[in-house]
């Protein structure tokens, strides 16, 4: 039914994807596994035709075509769901399967009764009972997925695309989700699943392909396949090469220090729940969890962005309330975003993006800017930032030595704790190392210091403990015992 | 003319790197919020010089002082506001209303058939002030503590202070004023104006404030990324809540000798200062996305609004013509606003 053959697509030089076959049957549901950065995201954009400059060919039913828009791949029958929902709320289950096409009578009116009806009866088609005249914010998260998969499918997808379907759903909502899948691949229509929990993979597709650094590693039918081989293809070592990395990993041992930050049933709708952990001073606690587990919402909790709805947060022994993130900075917190647009002034000098988060302890009321340059001159010199001129516009450095600067925000009087967002994201290799010494300095002072991260290199590289999160809840520690990739991998 | 310290960071961007003639173009952009104002304040100067011989002369320049200071006086707590990227739409009517409370608390003179509350002029210019600063509060509540946008909020401030305007004077006209707030509306000591002393330390002060203060920086830089300056610790809230009271504290004043400069109080008298006070921000370079620009900025608006109001006078033109004429300028104003933004932005934040 559709055929992708010897696709390769590249970003500015590097490779994102290279001689990449893929093959989609009808009534078939395809697995689609592979790291972060493995080329799934970027394979699905140009089925979905975000990207229409690619090499190799693209065949529909046997027919070659390429698509220049994301019309053109409606037009062909593909169908998205993404992770992010796109649906309105607001507005009915009804409305929201008919989005962009309501049924109109005569005078051009909308035929209320009509819709209504029409999504009934298309919904139970599927298998799904909800009240088509129900606000759409009032469903749970599974069946708002439903109701997308369902307009997507009204409107004319054959081939469906789910990316990450399940990372939101708790198991009762899978089973539901994967017997809606089964029923519509019996009647003929293929599935694309792409997934990072693998069990998950394994459970619902016929075939599971699995992209490594931009290659097809192999396509094979999932029967043949278990969660351990899918994991060593992905990461690209042998079981042998694996056993040997156990030993070759640095052992992670928990250090008799202090109790600095202490987190205890903390809870947040959807986003975590019972969310158990301490951080001691002189460690650095990692924190990994795929993409929307919950982790993000975590990390603003612990910097009085996003208050928690129950749950207790203890520094050094003593109760602390979060109302806002200046009083989590006086407290002695100190934060850096996943994003460094979210933390950044682009359009200001560097020493001003340095000044800003300690400017409370450099001036009661008058700003002293010799001042300011002087502490940015000495983080400049200290984390060797490029160029080392403080009044640059901070726009113009690079990624790397913005997220540097970014860095640099708290350090001129160290914080008690220290949370990192993705610390090293996109970041070329020189900067990664640097930025990792600095962070292991700073554990060195005695700072507590939390990193979280969805890449395993990140945490492995840093942590001296490990919490696996999934789902928003915590599911595995790992610490006084080895860990690698693949361990990582198996526990989220 | 965005900070105190501009001339350090021209130079620095100014280093040989390559990309040069990119970096050019950013500086040009940079540049193109504070120069185009300049130029067009140079144009209106030497046109209205050579249209009307009555125009360059030192009285006019005095009737322009005196023309925009109470412009001036807004504009100032309205750069605060615009430079956090907020709006403050009840600036003039929170002048009419502090103006006609008073006024309110002042003896009138017989004829005036108003039920006021005859006090103290201290007393008096106390009530007044008090009632801006709670205006001022009421705006920064709904904004910051119930989250309505300020473009709303301000909206219905002006709304109410239509209304407490309304109520306190009924129709009718009041004359008198304190006596300190007669003086410096209407007095002037040697040849210059109480008026424009007023407003000029109005803006030495908030140039003060916003270029030399830990306050100051905070505003530009809530307005240059409020969720950065957020995740550094920054209580953004109380940032915009101080703007808002700075803003209406500033109108509040501008009303009061307002009031003394008209020589009356009453109903609306200050309509057209509202969308004056922001044109003399926006015209002058403030970026309307918050975070460029400032108190230099707004008092080269001010004398472009100023120079224009008062040179179209002196020419022959159809008086009607004049108000779509400010209105071009305007829009004009705000296209080179947005453009110099996109020049600005352009500047690659990964």
């Amino acid at each position: 039914m559709l055929e992708l053959l010897g696709i390769g697509k590249s970003f500015g030089g590097v490779e994102a994807l290279q001689g990449v076959d893929f093959t989609l049957r009808d009534g078939e549901i395809h697995g689609l596994v592979g790291e972060n950065g493995a080329g799934k995201s970027t394979l699905m954009k140009i089925l979905a035709g975000v990207h229409a400059d690619y090499a190799g060919t693209l065949r529909v039913d046997g027919a070659e075509t390429r698509f220049r828009s994301a019309r053109d791949a409606r037009a062909a029958g593909i169908g998205m769901v993404h992770q992010e929902l796109s649906v309105v709320p607001a507005l009915s289950v009804a409305e929201n399967v008919f989005l962009g096409a309501q049924p109109v009578g005569r005078l051009g009116l909308v035929d209320w009764r009509r819709m209504a009806r029409e999504a009934s009866e298309h919904l139970e088609g599927l298998g799904i009972m909800v009240d088509p005249r129900a606000p759409m914010g009032s469903l749970s998260i599974g069946l708002q997925q439903l109701v997308e998969l369902a307009r997507v499918l009204f409107s004319g997808a054959r081939i469906i695309v789910l990316d990450e379907p399940t990372s939101a759903l708790s198991p009762p909502e899978v089973e539901r989700l994967f017997a809606v899948l089964r029923r519509l691949r019996d009647s003929g229509k293929s599935i694309v699943f792409i997934s990072h929990f693998i069990d998950d993979v394994l459970r619902i597709a016929d075939t599971v392909t699995v992209l490594r650094n931009g290659r097809k590693v192999e396509t094979a039918p999932a029967a043949s396949l278990d969660k351990r081989g899918i994991i060593e293809r992905m990461i690209g070592r042998s079981h042998g090469q694996l056993e040997e990395s156990y030993t070759a990993e640095i052992r992670l041992a928990s250090r008799a220090s202090p109790v600095v930050l202490e987190a205890a049933g903390l809870c947040l709708g959807r986003a975590y729940r019972g969310i158990n952990l301490e951080i001691r001073a002189g460690e650095v606690l990692g924190i990994y969890g795929f993409m929307g587990c919950g982790q993000v919402e975590l990390t603003r909790t612990l910097f009085g962005k996003l208050p928690a709805e129950s749950g207790r947060l203890k520094l050094e022994g003593k109760p602390l309330r979060l109302r806002n993130t200046a009083q989590a900075s006086r407290a002695g917190l100190a934060f850096v975003p996943e994003s460094r647009r979210s933390m950044l002034f682009g359009q200001e000098p560097v020493y001003k993006n340095i000044s800003i988060s300690i400017l409370g302890r450099l001036a009661a009321v008058l700003l002293r800017p010799a001042q300011e340059r002087g502490i940015a001159r000495g983080h400049i010199e200290r984390l060797r930032i490029r160029p080392p001129l403080p009044d640059r516009p901070l726009g113009t450095l690079s990624g790397g030595n913005q997220q540097k600067v970014a860095l640099a925000k708290w350090l001129t009087y160290p914080p008690k704790v220290l949370v990192l967002s993705e610390p090293t994201r996109g970041m070329d290799v020189g900067a990664k190392d640097d930025v990792i010494k600095i962070i292991r300095g700073l554990r060195d002072q005695g700072i507590a210091v939390l990193v979280v991260s969805t890449e395993p290199e990140t945490v492995l590289a840093l942590a001296d403990r490990i919490l696996v999160m999934k789902k928003g809840a915590i599911v595995r520690e790992f610490a006084n015992e080895s860990v690698s990739k693949d361990r990582l991998l198996a526990a989220a | 003319m965005s900070g105190a310290d501009d001339p350090v960071t021209r130079q620095a961007a100014g280093a040989a790197e390559p990309g040069r003639q990119r970096r050019l173009a950013q500086r040009l952009g940079g540049q193109l919020r504070n120069l185009a104002p300049f130029v067009t304040l140079l144009f209106l100067v030497v046109f209205f010089g050579v249209a009307s011989p009555s125009f360059v002369s030192f009285g006019n320049l005095a009737n322009i002082l005196t023309q925009i200071s109470v412009t001036g006086i807004m504009a100032v707590g309205l750069t605060f506001v615009i430079l956090c990227a907020e709006i403050d739409l009840s600036v003039a009517n929170v002048a009419n209303a502090t103006g006609i409370i008073v006024a309110f608390f002042t003896l009138q003179d017989a004829t005036v058939n108003i039920a006021n509350l005859p006090l103290p002029g201290a007393v008096a210019i106390g009530l007044a002030l008090a009632s801006c600063f709670l205006l001022g509060l009421v705006n920064a509540l709904g904004i910051v503590v119930i989250g309505i946008p300020s473009f709303i909020m301000t909206l219905a401030m002006l709304e109410i202070c239509a209304g407490i305007s309304a109520l306190l004077v009924r129709g009718q006209i009041a004359y008198s004023v304190p006596g300190l707030v007669q003086m410096l509306g209407t007095g002037s000591i040697g040849p210059v104006p109480w008026i424009v002393i007023i407003a000029a330390l109005f803006l030495a002060a908030g140039h003060f404030v916003l270029g030399y203060t830990r306050f100051g920086r905070y505003v530009y830089m809530v307005g240059g990324n409020r969720e950065a300056a957020e995740y550094s610790g920054v209580n953004v809230r109380a940032i915009i809540a101080a703007v808002m009271v700075i803003s209406a504290v500033c109108s509040g004043v501008a009303g009061m000798l307002g009031v003394a400069y008209f020589g009356s109080a009453q109903q609306d008298e200050f309509d057209n200062y509202l969308l004056d006070s922001i044109s003399a921000v926006v015209v002058g370079g403030t970026s309307l996305f918050g975070g460029q620009g400032g108190i230099p900025n707004t008092i080269i608006g001010l004398f472009v609004l100023g120079v224009l109001n008062n040179g179209l006078d002196h020419i022959n033109i159809d008086s009607f013509l004049k108000i779509l004429i400010r209105g071009l300028i305007l829009f004009a104003a705000l296209i080179i606003n947005v453009y110099a933004q996109r020049l600005r932005a352009a500047r690659p934040l990964a």
